[in-house]
């Protein structure tokens, strides 16, 4: 279990060197004026960048890589140590656990939209929230950080797919309220006025705008899923689908709020400011979801 | 959805007026509308918040230990002890379901149109008035540049339709519309999930039954039996409990039916009712071994101390007893009215055993049924006996607890779950665009044409500018 603790460690400080360099590539950025002025897409992409912001660019996208890539590893050393300790090996078996797999997925996500999209500074948001889990799972007491086998109740291969599903769900979130907060700061910045050098940097509030609202649209899919599996388990461990336990109305809360968001996106008004709010008080739900359940409320889900 | 697409989708406002077709329109309108969805979504969710932080279906002492009398009166008239069976919140779900079903009937009558209607005959100015619209002078003939952009279209997955007119070419080319249909199939299974919970609580049963081994017990709602063969519990290295299993048997008529061994997560279904291994416990009523220590009441001393098995007769020659332990209560109580001994609960407060003892020896001979108390020990005095019995420990017999349901609408409910996730998967990565053009040649003697295209997309504005800018490109320089 050592080999597996060092690598989340090293995974944690590869994040925090990650969110640093984004942070810097942020304010190093120079696009070159004639093309921000003329509202050019490339303007937030790495197209618009020169010389000391190309190289902590590329840095920061390399180092994230390697966090991610240390991440993976120690998630496969966890699952390898408990096939030998207790004969199940999903990596996601208690809230440290979880915590680490959320953090790997918000990565992940990032990386694949910074290789689509090319518009680096979304990294100083998203990879931000991605180290803070990382972070927060590396505060945990030590004893929420070992891999005690599992109760019998988690002990099926429901665990595999019913809690890997809704935990990609909530990096998704994590992703939109990232996004979420980077729409805040832009619009910010516009509204102080042209002096504003973020304006410059930053996308264009459509463009933050619909990259968040892709990532609700491929956690919202996710997390039905996620509640839909959820309730099948139950059914074969606890003898129903639905118990309204605090955990099961939490998820399927945190499913309305979002549904909510879909069909706010189809009224006028709702784009923009209102659903970049939306965003981030959708993902402190999660928050609350993932985390406060477990410590806050007790109930059958309790599994810290 | 901005002005356009509703033009696009074939809906009309409601006329004014106060005849039937008004107030129908009127109310079709109201129930169908989206924010009537986003305010029964938002207020669903705060109920369902209220009922996780106020605990549910408990005893009335822990809601005024909590919160006080006052609150707990106040909780009682809300509903908020058991606010998810409240006519309140459940009627919301209906409500939530008459909306859906509406939007349904509403909407996609012109969905299912547009799949299988003619959209080429569009004029040049609604092309022009797109929001992504472009005009190209692009080398080649009409045919020839017409033909190029339909092959291209095609290779990519859209569904085109041509107009070959003499002036002009019209194409049109439409793709995802599976996304649209995907959003109705969501909105239809919503009703399907909650018909199928409405079966399961008015038709389906859930009790829990606490069963010891070797019993065997009836099962009034299916007309059969059910033996427990075997009881256990495997234990990890560290010592915390592995798994707790229990060996059952269905008997029908006396014949044996099934048998498996059931354990958490994966349960015995027969007839349609499920038996899972819910939890185990402690016997309040039986004990495996009692240890009993023999003291020597004028000394106090312990002579022998003898592990008693249930109902099994024990010779102690040397102190000339005979000891059978008979009965076991966890919480001692006794019934003066019946002078009946019970447990008072199923907690281990106050455990007692029943000895069956004869004594003969050269200073005694008697007989005597005490009870012996494990947290009392010199209560109980037994006269004329030379012993003093007391209990310093026991193995309790353990019971294995099952839950048994019966759930009919829940098949109802796995189709519903996974209609939702079709659809909204469905609608989330797939989305509908359509796409215009008018190939129109150029001057007699000219080598190019001029093609004007234009396109609108339900949602993803971003990935579709990208789209359109990058057939902008080919459109450039498709040969003829």
């Amino acid at each position: 279990m050592l080999r597996s603790l060092f690598l989340f460690d090293m995974t944690f400080w590869l994040y925090l060197a990650a969110f640093s360099l984004y942070v810097a590539y942020v304010f190093v950025r120079k696009p070159a004026m004639q093309l921000a002025a003329a509202g050019h897409p490339g303007s937030y992409t790495t197209e618009g960048d020169t010389g000391l912001a190309t190289q902590i660019g590329q840095v920061a996208t390399i180092i994230t890589v390697f966090g991610w890539m240390m991440n993976t590893a120690a998630l496969f050393t966890r699952a390898f140590e408990r096939m030998q300790h207790s004969g199940t090996f999903a990596p996601w078996s208690n809230q440290f656990e979880a915590m680490s797999y959320v953090s790997w997925a918000i990565i992940l996500g990032y990386v694949l939209l910074e290789f689509r999209y090319r518009i680096k500074t979304i990294g100083a948001f998203v990879v931000g929230i991605g180290f803070i889990a990382m972070g927060a799972a590396s505060l945990l007491p030590y004893r929420y950080q070992t891999a005690e086998p599992l109760v019998p109740a988690l002990n099926s291969y429901w665990i595999y797919i019913h809690v890997s599903v809704t935990l990609t769900s909530y990096a998704a979130f994590a992703m939109a309220g990232g996004l979420g907060l980077m729409y805040l700061v832009r619009e910010r910045a516009e509204r102080q006025g042209q002096q504003s050098r973020l304006l410059a940097v930053l996308p264009d509030l459509e463009t933050i705008d619909e990259l968040g609202y892709k990532a609700i649209m491929v956690g919202f899919p996710m997390l039905a899923f996620g509640i839909i599996l959820g309730a099948m388990w139950a059914n074969y461990a606890w003898g129903g689908y639905w118990s309204w336990d605090p955990k099961e109305t939490w998820s399927l809360i945190v499913w309305l709020i979002y549904g909510a968001y879909i069909h706010a996106r189809m009224t006028r008004g709702w784009e923009g400011r209102r659903a970049a709010i939306y965003a981030v008080f959708g993902f402190l739900m999660v928050i609350f979801c993932f985390w406060g359940v477990n410590f806050l409320l007790s109930g059958l889900h309790a599994y810290a | 959805m901005n002005g356009k697409s509703e033009a696009l989708n074939g809906r009309t406002a409601p006329k004014p007026g106060i005849g039937w077709n008004e107030i129908k329109a009127e109310l079709i309108e109201f129930f169908a509308s989206i924010k009537l969805a986003m305010f029964l979504f938002l207020i669903i969710a705060v109920m369902a918040t209220i009922g996780t932080v106020i605990q549910q279906n408990e005893r009335a002492d822990v809601y005024i230990k909590e919160y006080g009398e006052e609150a707990y009166r106040w909780f009682l008239r809300l509903g908020w002890t058991d606010i998810y069976h409240t006519w309140y919140f459940t009627s919301l779900l209906a409500l939530l379901c008459i909306n859906s079903l509406t939007c349904f009937y509403q909407r996609f009558p012109a969905i299912w149109r547009s799949m299988h209607q003619d959209k080429v005959s569009v004029t040049l100015p609604f092309i022009k008035n797109l929001k992504h619209t472009t005009e190209l002078s692009v080398a080649g003939t009409k045919e020839g540049v017409s033909k190029g952009i339909v092959q291209y279209l095609a290779e990519r997955g859209y569904m085109v339709l041509a107009k070959n007119e003499p002036g002009e070419a019209t194409l049109y080319a439409t793709k995802g519309i599976m996304g649209r249909v995907g959003a109705h199939m969501a909105h239809l299974s919503a009703t399907v999930i909650v018909t199928g919970g409405l079966i399961g609580s008015l038709w389906g049963f859930q009790e829990f039954g606490v069963c010891l081994e070797g019993q065997t017990y009836h099962i009034p709602k299916g007309s059969f039996d059910l033996r427990i063969d075997k009881f256990w519990i495997d234990y990890y290295e560290n010592g915390a409990v592995k798994s707790y299993n229990s060996t059952l048997t269905v008997l029908e008529k006396g014949q044996e039916k099934m048998n498996k061994t059931i354990t958490v997560n994966d349960p015995l279904v027969y007839k349609g009712i499920w038996f899972y291994q819910s939890s185990y416990g402690d016997a309040w009523d039986q004990v495996d071994v009692a240890r009993v220590n023999v003291k020597d009441k004028a000394t106090d001393k312990i002579l022998q101390t003898v592990d008693l098995q249930w109902k099994k007769e024990a010779t102690l020659d040397k102190l000339g007893l005979t000891v059978t332990l008979t009965d076991f209560v966890a919480d001692f109580g006794f019934n003066s009215a019946e002078k009946k001994v019970y447990s008072k609960s199923v907690e281990h407060e106050n455990p007692a055993i029943k000895l069956a003892m004869a004594e003969r020896t050269r200073k005694s001979a008697l007989e005597a049924t005490p009870w012996i108390f494990y947290h009392y020990p010199d209560l109980f005095d037994i006269p004329g006996s030379q012993y003093r019995f007391e209990l310093v420990g026991y193995q309790p017999r353990k019971f294995t607890g099952l839950q048994i349901t019966k759930d009919p609408g829940v098949n109802i409910v796995w189709t519903g779950s996974t209609m939702i996730v079709v659809g909204i998967a469905l609608s989330s990565f797939i989305y509908h665009r359509r796409l215009w053009f008018k190939v129109v040649p150029g001057k007699p003697g000219e080598s190019t044409v001029t093609v004007h295209l234009g396109g609108s997309t339900h949602k993803n504005q971003i990935d579709f500018n990208k789209e359109f800018r990058k057939l902008t490109e080919k459109i450039k320089t498709i040969n003829a």
